[in-house]
């Protein structure tokens, strides 16, 4: 695989360049369900500054001001002096959840406006007969059929017929919607019908904002397809009113240069690009996280790693291999049967690939109709939340067992501004510990293995199917009960050990600053891969290229900043699925197909699937393309080593439940902050900070390295 | 009369409550992680398979089971009869191989229809997993593959001869080798071997997966074998179902259906007993087996659709594992379409099997009224075979599937697989693959059967050949004489109908579809709960303004006024 060139040397010089100009500041800021999080870093002494505010969810930039001002003044700073903004936001994800996007219409093929009723006609819970059914985005009365039909080769079977499109353009004007998603079939082989119904409807109904299956999402499959570009039309006018919103607020605020959006493939773009294409926004929060992580890993010479980020109803895992995220071109959103799969939506955007399962702080436990005991994925969110939070809570939970069981301080939870309820955690529990037959620490230390179960049992599969060993790996943990749960898991899957990051609640806006310009771009080009088909393959590739080259400059990447990643979907001809396949070389017409090519798609589908099929011939899906400028160097400065030997101070002790010592014992409790770098900490132990503690087991060592990070690994590793 | 009891002898009571003293946490652990090992295996299959029919359409099941072939965890998104049925193949397996026989690296197979899922495509694989030396657990997978020789057709047939070939159960691996002999002799007998060895192959890669997977876990938990694992999911599942049996009243119900067949109808009768925590079921007065169609249905599938609508009803979320078979007792006479002898031809047996879950929730409906679905469209399964300059030797599956059944509280879905699971083929990987054009794929208004809640409606597929040459389209459609019944005054739903080039089509051997030959499936709808009157007039104009039931229909059956805009 290509290495990275390290561009540190460009960076530099960019910095200077800042610098002379006075802007050496750069922004960071995530707006999640619960707060929006902010970074500000100043490029020359590595300084950080944050700030978390509740989010406010009806003006979303209230909160983004407020965080602006704040930490501008905070820091001394004016507005000329920052020279980039960037952005992650949940706004997307919850219209699509909450169903709350805009009124969009489909045009598509006639005969085929009921595929995105019919879908993939599969059920996702084949028992449960009360199950209810996936509704689209767009409902009948929004969807009008145009005459016209490519074949898969891409010829035209079926002219285009003018008088449909007409047809289409006087129901939708009368209609009254805001958005548009074209969807004809075999587009993605030939475009020029969609596109000329495109050109009519930007004459039309310029207003309008009409989003074509072919640039959205230029794959086979028109489901998949059709569903990508619906969500996107879904979320496009308010996405526009969103970010034009922002960026004129943050004008308005003295900022200056360009403000960037972060895409859940953790590339950065800017405004115009991203709202164009939302639904490449969907995850940018959870990408932002996974970017922290990678980041803090980096820190630490640590580049294989798990990054896992456990909030208050998810948790989301995802494998980081040599730096680099383990990526998806499929998801499912906004999911109608809590997190079960295929009751979503899916769409096929590129992605950095994490695993959600509903196992937070909040989940809630209970018990089934086998006398089991079960955790979430229902879970108590932030209102009432827990019962220890005391707001009318009453069902135990994740956060009410980590209290019961020691590892939260109820003096000390959100840095002391919110006290726990022991007695409210202990009623709770004991209800269920009445139903299981199990005393309360029991019942306790139950929900504690089986949330941290569920997670290692999604972590499992999510590392072994990239064809990876967790021994090899490190846990990064974050998220407001990461590090509480960090040690258990890592111990189970015989983890390396974990890292809890200093700071871990502004996590994902710290990794929005560590983003590169990217963008991901796909084209369906279906051939046998023979070595005279290689040449078509450079062809796709080059124009994917040329888009590339656009959209960086776009972004203000400089040409010789840009670097380019080809990979294809590739199988073995007749196989119903592709694996996705990097290519190492830069011109495909140039490599020996037998002595090079096919024996590193073996090598690849033999490490994921124990054996390849090597007489048959080999199948090209699809070409991707992955277009990236420079990553921007972060360099956190460096604690003062304290004094060799220097005390460490104890700031109380509490029993806590190790299971590996057979009961409570009593543990030295640490405050974070007030552990000098190079000091060391036998377990068991806990440490406690503002938004998070983190549990060393009786078993694991902890270090606190020179960024203050807290690398623990274990007695045996 | 076949008999299928439970797998492991009788369970006692006492033995049920000595039982549960187990650590409730710590089996939900571990169960949980058998569950997670055949989901992995799931996944696995859908990316390393080959043909459309296991890729596409995820016509195949996962099972994992102890040490005696019992089931214990089935991939969720698995069709539920086959994971009923695997258990059962793999302890006729065992009665051939008996388990001292078996070492690390054997596969055993067989795709006969009486010891596996009842019709030759349905390939069974399994492997046994060992731990220390020791065999404690099988892996097993049943897929429907590509071709296994025989005839082109579907319906028409004499025999099971004329069906293809059958292999009877033997070594598919030998301690990690291919068996050569069954490895060739299985490709000489199809036409696509590449497709049918690709997926067969791919499965036990999934299987080596999976073992592995198997003894990680043992290892973590520090486990000989999963035999203490196993008492307990059983004995806790079979203890749940047998709680929500007893709160049934004891007593006799009873239900008769009659079906479309093949060119002649047939008729299934089910007696339900419900006494204390028991469930008996007996087919008795069902239709004789046919010698002119393969409609025919093994007493396996039989047996593993009747015990479905029972899970559905009263355990729909406890992973399904043997446990939960053994309070139900399914018996069917002997020489009936539901229990056919050798050598019927069975290929088509879904044409049966799709009838048995309506006539058990019919049978429930008074005992269950808020649990019992109505009767679906079911499924159309067409297949393109032939080869063509352009596309090449192709053999493509599609099952466009109808409308479900309304339940008491809620419509029935938009055409979606039932009482089985798969997807459908997208219309643009079939236009990759062959020389057809699907011009349409649609819902059908009115299709759907009236009802206080209405049934999902039907869909239609219209298939236009471009071929240079005649090509093979064989279709199997049902309901087109019987539609899906409703319940509770509900009506049915629409039949179903095939047209070719403008005429009906009443008979189904494999067609010749010519180039520009026209041919369109009209997939039925489901049936109606309740009197459609009753149905409340707000959600019948919502239906005539969503086009899924038509002005006059909200007029004539539903009693409402609607003026299309």
């Amino acid at each position: 695989m290509k290495k990275r060139s390290a561009p540190a040397a460009r960076t530099i010089g960019r910095r200077r360049e800042q610098e002379r100009r006075g802007a050496r500041y750069r922004f960071g800021f995530d707006i999640g369900g619960t707060f929006t999080d902010f970074v500000l870093i100043d490029t020359t002494s590595g300084r950080v500054e944050t700030y978390k505010t509740l989010t406010t969810p009806v003006e979303p930039s209230r909160a983004v001001r407020e965080g602006w001002r704040t930490l501008l003044e905070r820091v001394g700073v004016s507005g000329e002096q920052v020279d980039s903004a960037i952005h992650a936001t949940t706004l997307i994800t919850n219209a699509l959840i909450e169903r709350k996007g805009a009124k969009a219409a489909l045009i598509t093929t006639e005969g085929f406006s009921d595929v995105l009723d019919t879908q993939r006609e599969m059920r996702y819970d084949i028992y449960d007969l009360h199950s209810p059914p996936v509704e689209p985005l767009i409902p009948r009365t929004l969807r009008w059929e145009v005459k016209e039909r490519l074949n898969n080769f891409g010829e035209v079977v079926e002219p285009l017929d003018e008088t449909t499109i007409e047809r289409a353009i006087e129901g939708l004007r009368h209609a009254g919607v805001e958005a548009v998603a074209i969807c004809f079939l075999h587009s993605y082989k030939n475009p020029m019908h969609e596109q000329r119904v495109g050109a009519r409807l930007a004459e039309a109904l310029p207003e309008l904002a009409v989003s074509l299956s072919h640039e959205v999402a230029p794959e086979v499959r028109e489901y998949e397809r059709m569903s990508t570009t619906v969500a996107n039309a879904y979320v496009q006018p308010l996405a526009q009113r969103y970010v034009q919103r922002l960026e004129r607020d943050l004008r308005e605020g003295g900022f200056q240069r360009r403000m960037y959006l972060m895409l859940s493939s953790g590339g950065i773009t800017v405004g115009e690009t991203a709202t164009k294409l939302p639904i490449r926004m969907v995850e940018s929060g959870p990408a932002a996280g996974v970017l922290a992580a990678i980041f803090y890993g980096e820190q630490l010479k640590v580049r294989d790693l798990v990054a896992f980020d456990m909030g208050g109803t998810t948790a989301k895992m995802c494998l980081v291999k040599g730096g680099q995220p383990a990526r998806a071109h499929a998801f499912e959103i906004a999911r109608v049967h809590r997190f079960k799969r295929g009751s979503g939506l899916p769409v096929r955007v590129p992605a950095i690939e994490l695993i959600e399962i509903g196992a937070g702080g909040g989940s809630i436990a209970w018990v089934d109709e086998m006398g089991l005991l079960k955790v979430g994925p229902q879970s108590s969110g932030a209102d009432p939340g827990p019962a220890c939070y005391g707001l009318g809570g009453t069902e135990p939970t994740v956060t009410d067992a980590d209290l019961l069981l020691g590892y939260l301080n109820p003096d000390y939870f959100l840095g002391g501004r919110m006290r726990l309820d022991i007695a409210g955690a202990e009623r709770a529990m004991n209800s269920l510990a009445d139903r299981l037959g199990l005393t309360r620490t029991e019942a306790a230390k139950g929900v504690y293995q089986i949330v941290n179960e569920n997670m290692i049992s999604a972590t499992r599969v999510h590392v072994a199917e990239r064809g990876e060993d967790p021994r090899r790996l490190m846990l990064l943990a974050f998220g407001g009960a990461g590090p509480v749960h960090a040690y258990a898991i890592a111990r189970a899957l015989k983890m390396r050990g974990y890292i809890c990051p200093a700071g871990a609640g502004v996590t994902s806006a710290l990794g929005l600053l560590t983003a590169p310009a990217a963008f991901d771009f796909a084209q369906t080009h279906v051939t046998p891969l023979r070595q005279h088909t290689l040449a078509d393959l450079d062809a796709v590739f080059a124009k994917l290229e040329t888009q590339g080259r656009e959209r960086l400059t776009e972004a203000g990447v400089a040409a010789t900043e840009m670097r380019f990643e080809r990979s294809v979907d590739i199988r073995h001809r007749g196989q119903g699925h592709e694996i996705v396949l990097e290519l190492p070389w830069p011109i495909l017409a140039k490599v020996d197909l037998d002595k090079d090519l096919r024996p590193h798609f073996y090598k690849r589908y033999e490490a994921l699937y124990g054996h390849a099929h090597r007489h048959l011939e080999l199948e090209v899906m699809t070409c991707r393309l992955r277009a990236t400028g420079p990553r921007p160097v972060v360099v956190l400065p460096r604690a003062e080593r304290g004094a060799h030997g220097a005390a460490i101070v104890v700031k109380g002790r509490r029993r806590a439940y190790l299971s590996d010592n057979g009961g409570f014992t009593d543990v030295p409790v640490y405050d974070r902050v007030a552990l000098p770098s190079g000091a060391r900490i036998v377990g068991p132990a806990i440490v406690e900070e503002k938004d998070s503690t983190a549990v060393i087991g009786p078993d694991a060592v902890a270090r606190v390295d020179a960024y203050r990070n807290l690398v623990v690994t274990f007695a045996d590793g | 009369m076949t008999r299928v009891g439970p797998a492991h002898g009788t369970t006692t009571t006492l033995a049920l409550r000595s039982a549960s003293r187990v650590d409730p946490v710590a089996l939900e652990v571990q169960w949980q992680r058998l569950v997670t090992i055949v989901d992995e295996m799931d996944t696995a299959t859908i990316r390393t398979s080959f043909s459309s029919i296991v890729g596409e359409s995820h016509d195949f099941g996962c099972v994992i089971m102890d040490e005696d072939g019992a089931g214990l965890a089935q991939a969720q998104w698995s069709p539920p009869q086959f994971c009923t049925m695997m258990p059962i193949t793999t302890r006729h397996m065992l009665r051939k191989f008996p388990k001292k026989m078996l070492r690390p690296g054997d596969v055993l197979i067989t795709n006969d229809p009486w010891i596996g899922s009842t019709h030759l495509p349905d390939y069974n694989v399994v492997s046994p997993v060992f731990h220390r030396g020791r065999l404690v657990a099988f892996l097993g997978t049943v897929a429907h593959v590509s071709d296994v020789g025989g005839h082109r057709g579907d319906l028409e047939a004499v025999d099971v001869f004329q069906e293809g070939t059958r292999v009877l159960p033997t070594f598919f691996y030998r301690e990690g080798r291919p068996v050569e002999l069954i490895h060739e002799f299985i490709a000489a007998n199809c036409r696509v071997p590449d497709l049918v060895l690709g997926d067969l192959n791919a499965i036990v890669g999934t299987h080596r997966i999976a073992g592995r997977r198997v003894q990680e876990f043992l290892g973590d938990y520090a486990l000989a074998d999963l035999r203490a694992l196993a008492r307990e999911i059983m004995t806790r599942s079979e203890q749940a179902l047998r709680q929500a049996i007893a709160a049934l009243p004891d007593g006799v119900s009873t239900c008769e259906m009659s079906a479309d067949g093949y060119l002649e109808p047939f008729t299934l009768r089910v007696r339900v007993e419900v006494r204390g925590s028991d469930m008996y079921f007996d087919f008795a007065g069902s239709s004789p087996q046919v010698s002119h169609a393969a409609i025919n249905a093994a007493f396996n599938m039989t047996y593993a659709t009747t015990v479905y609508p029972i899970k559905c009803m009263l355990a729909p979320r406890i992973p399904n594992n043997d446990g939960l078979v053994r309070p139900l007792h399914v018996t069917a006479p002997e020489g009936s379409i539901v229990n056919c002898t050798f050598p019927a031809p069975v290929k088509a047996r879904a044409k049966v099997m799709k009838h048995i879950p309506p006539l058990i929730f019919g049978a429930l409906a008074p005992l269950l009224p808020d649990e019992v679905i109505a009767a679906a469209g079911g499924i159309f399964p067409f297949h393109l075979s032939g080869d063509d300059p352009r596309y090449g030797t192709f053999s493509v599956h599609v099952l466009p599937h109808g409308g479900t059944g309304a339940m008491r509280d809620a419509d029935g879905w938009l055409p979606v697989a039932y009482p089985h699971n798969s997807t459908i083929t997208p219309v643009e990987v079939v236009e990759l693959q062959c020389p057809v054009l699907v011009l349409r794929k649609a819902l059908i208004p009115d299709t759907g059967g009236p009802g206080r809640r209405r049934g999902g409606p039907g869909q239609e597929f219209v298939l236009k050949s471009f071929a240079s040459r005649p090509i093979t389209l064989t279709i199997r459609p049902d309901l087109m004489r019987y539609p899906a019944p409703g319940l509770f005054g509900g009506m049915p739903g629409a039949p179903g109908e095939v047209w070719l080039n403008g005429a009906r089509v009443e008979r189904f051997p494999p067609i010749e579809f010519r180039p520009g030959d026209v041919c369109v499936l009209r997939v039925p709808g489901g049936g109606g709960v309740g009197v459609p009157r009753e149905r409340e007039p707000e959600r019948v104009r919502r239906d005539v303004e969503m086009g899924l039931v038509t002005p006059r229909a909200a007029r004539d059956i539903y009693g409402v006024e609607v003026h299309e805009q």
